[in-house]
């Protein structure tokens, strides 16, 4: 019983070197017309010298704010940073953020056109009555929509790797930075590429993009705040009891909540209002006016003089950028194989089956039941409930 | 590998869009190496027809065989054995002709020792030679439409099928187009080639089906179906001379038992008068009937059998099944 095995073996070997490289094919055409001519390259350009100009800026505007008061309290800082770090934290937090929305912006726009422009300019049939299974021409697609963001990202990190001459945010940071912003763009393209597959129109499968990056980032954050604010008033709409939190994973799927988190976390103790705007965000912190320090999952609430005021809070949540991060992965693996569905014409799912050993063709097919005189038909089995 | 099978066989194809039936249990063979063409109007279900072979739509019933494999339990295997040109279809813009060719030839896995000569020799056989480099966008409608039938050459297939590639086509292209066709027939390829536009393909197919409204009216080869729509042979008899020696003419005609029936006498650009009568029997009872009116006195200045054309055997066809109807 080895012989069946083995060969079984080496087919299901051969359709994964045949699905790579039809993913390699899509990838390779869409990168020949993409990355023709001048237009990656200046987009590329601007893109970093808009980085460039962000950090000198934060410096020019942080460096002397920071000198003179050096050594003395300054903002959330309480006194513990000098002002190299503050400089390299504040050049890391708006690099990061700035980034992120970038990201927000070019991921979906990237792909929210590749299956329907297809579509409108009637090359999908083409494509699809090749022997590439839809799979590969989605994962294609997305890899190539991506390959170009996974570039914008990764040539800015030597310029965020200024930050490590002025302290205040290590490898380890920027290493974070890098999952989130990679997740982010993934998630998005994938969201792109699903409306994409979905609708006919680009326009409308730009629109509906769009939208749901609005609803990620604004909207989960402000269905967050207003949950704990609705739901514990009484009728007279005075709070009742102690507040109730909406569920955490509304924020799970949020990428500035992730990025929030990884510059936040940059040191110990968190850095700045940002870290109490998220304990607040967690409810982790009593509303008293105070900050909230907080490491991992231990949070200390503290008043405005910086005692502290409660013991350490075990929140449970710890950091949040891992959590986003993988739930991102997550939604754009299964919005990845809905695409898959959609590109396929109604109908025709089998195409989605596994490949597998086709059944020997005997001799003579065509002597299995004779052909009706008046051509009645014979209902062949279908796999899938006919099309109403 | 399995020559016995016909390249296409249908059984039963029904396809169903809602309450419209598109194609209403289409029966077709074509045997290797045919070039076969589906005629019918616009509407007929020749493109649906097409898509179903394609794969790219899937019947509501019945069967369809390429090369003898079932389109619906093996539709990879399907196909890599087809290259199918749309009606309607785009071209990626932005891409270089033999890039473009090379895509498609990489989805079809085509391996990487053989793309670059089998690309030359497409380019060739479809003369882009000198476009090799161009972008597809400023290739010409006729160029594009060849850079399409050569995309479905990439991956060597038995089967072509063209849904109307010579739509929008000029004259001079569609000439161009015909001339490929056949030498993609002399290559070995069987063609399935769908045309609303009857003259172009009646003298490259060997076989025709006549389709319309989802059925399929007639199959066989242009003289089969010719003789079936009519016994008798269509002669048409130029004449000369006055008004009263063309009527004595038409009058010797009828009194020939071999002449069904004299239908139509019209005057010719040159001034003789053409007499149009159907006749049954062999061509050398023609030369015989030739002989007999020259001998009584007849000034006959043309004699000739008209062959119909496809356009003709259409409207036959179409007019005779309407009749069967309304009948």
């Amino acid at each position: 019983m080895t012989a069946p095995s083995a060969t079984f073996g080496a087919t299901r070997r051969a359709a994964v070197r045949e699905f790579g490289s039809a993913v390699v094919t899509i990838m390779v055409k869409e990168l020949r017309s993409r990355m023709r001519g001048r237009r990656a390259f200046i987009v590329l350009t601007v893109y970093l010298a808009i980085l460039a100009l962000i950090t000198y800026g934060v410096y020019v505007v942080v460096a002397p704010n920071a000198r003179g008061f050096n050594g003395g309290g300054f903002g959330g800082f309480g006194g513990q940073s000098n002002a190299s770090a503050l400089i390299g934290q504040s050049i890391f937090t708006l690099l990061s953020i700035f980034q992120l929305i970038l990201v927000c912006f070019i991921a979906p726009a990237f792909t929210a056109g590749q299956i329907s422009l297809e579509r409108e300019k009637q090359t999908l049939d083409l494509l699809i009555s090749t022997p590439m299974r839809p799979g590969a021409i989605v994962i294609g697609k997305l890899a190539a929509a991506l390959a170009f963001v996974v570039l914008m990202i990764v040539a800015a990190v030597p310029i965020t790797a200024i930050v490590l001459m002025y302290g205040g945010a290590s490898i380890e940071d920027i290493v974070r930075q890098q999952v989130v912003l990679l997740a982010t763009a993934l998630a998005l393209g994938a969201i792109g590429l699903f409306f994409s597959a979905l609708l006919k129109r680009t326009q409308a499968a730009t629109v509906l993009t769009y939208i749901t990056v609005l609803a990620l980032t604004l909207g989960t954050a402000m269905l967050f705040i207003f949950w704990s604010v609705v739901v514990n008033q009484d009728e007279g709409g005075f709070g009742i009891g102690p507040p109730e939190r909406a569920p955490e994973q509304l924020m799970y799927v949020n990428p500035m909540v992730g990025m929030l988190d990884v510059v936040a976390n940059t040191e110990p103790g968190g850095f700045g209002g940002i870290n109490s705007m998220l304990a607040q965000l967690r409810g982790d912190a009593p509303d008293m006016g105070g900050e909230v320090i907080c490491e991992g999952n231990q949070c200390r609430p503290v008043d405005q003089f910086g005692n502290p005021v409660n013991d350490v809070i075990e929140t449970g949540s710890g950091y949040w950028w891992p959590r986003v991060s993988l739930s991102f992965v997550v939604v754009a693996a299964l919005l990845t194989l809905a695409s898959m569905r959609l590109v396929v014409p109604a109908g025709m799912r089998w195409a989605l089956r596994r490949p597998r050993r086709r059944p020997p063709i005997s001799d003579q097919p065509l002597a299995v039941g004779a052909p009706n005189a008046e051509g009645a038909p014979t209902i062949q089995e279908m796999r899938e409930e006919p099309e109403s | 590998m399995t020559p016995m099978h016909p390249v296409v066989e249908t059984r039963g194809l029904v396809k169903r869009y809602g309450d419209q039936l598109a194609v209403a249990g289409v029966d077709l063979v074509v045997g290797a190496g045919e070039i076969y063409g589906l005629v019918g109007p616009n509407g007929a279900g020749k493109t649906t027809t097409m898509k179903i072979l394609a794969t790219l739509l899937a019947p509501t019933a019945g069967e369809a065989y390429v090369t003898g494999i079932p389109i619906g339990s093996d539709p990879i295997e399907v196909r890599r054995r087809i290259g199918y040109m749309p009606d309607f279809y785009g071209v990626y813009d932005d891409l270089r002709v033999w890039e473009y060719l090379d895509f498609f030839a990489r989805c079809y896995g085509v391996p990487a020792n053989r793309r670059a000569p089998m690309i030359g020799e497409l380019i060739e056989i479809v003369g882009l030679t000198e476009k090799r480099d161009a972008y597809v966008e400023s290739l010409s409608r006729g160029m594009r439409q060849r850079l399409c039938l050569a995309h479905t050459l990439v991956h060597d297939p038995a089967l072509l099928i063209l849904d109307e590639p010579a739509s929008g086509l000029d004259p001079r292209a569609r000439v161009e187009m015909r001339e490929i066709l056949r030498e993609l027939r002399s290559m070995g390829k069987t063609i399935l080639v769908s045309s609303h536009i009857l003259p172009e393909l009646g003298e490259l197919c060997t076989g025709v089906a006549i389709i319309d409204r989802g059925r399929l009216l007639r199959s066989g080869s242009i003289h089969e179906i010719e003789r079936s729509l009519r016994a008798s042979a269509l002669l048409r008899i130029d004449v000369l001379g006055d008004e009263a020696s063309v009527l004595a003419a038409r009058e010797w005609l009828g009194t020939d038992s071999r002449i069904a029936d004299v239908l139509e006498t019209k005057p010719t650009s040159d001034g003789a008068v053409r007499i149009e009568a159907s006749f049954d029997g062999p061509p050398d009872a023609q030369a015989d009937l030739l002989r007999a009116m020259v001998g009584a006195g007849h000034r006959v200045v043309g004699f000739s059998q008209a062959t119909s054309d496809l356009e003709e055997i259409f409207l036959k066809v179409t007019g005779q099944i309407d009749e069967e109807a309304a009948a």
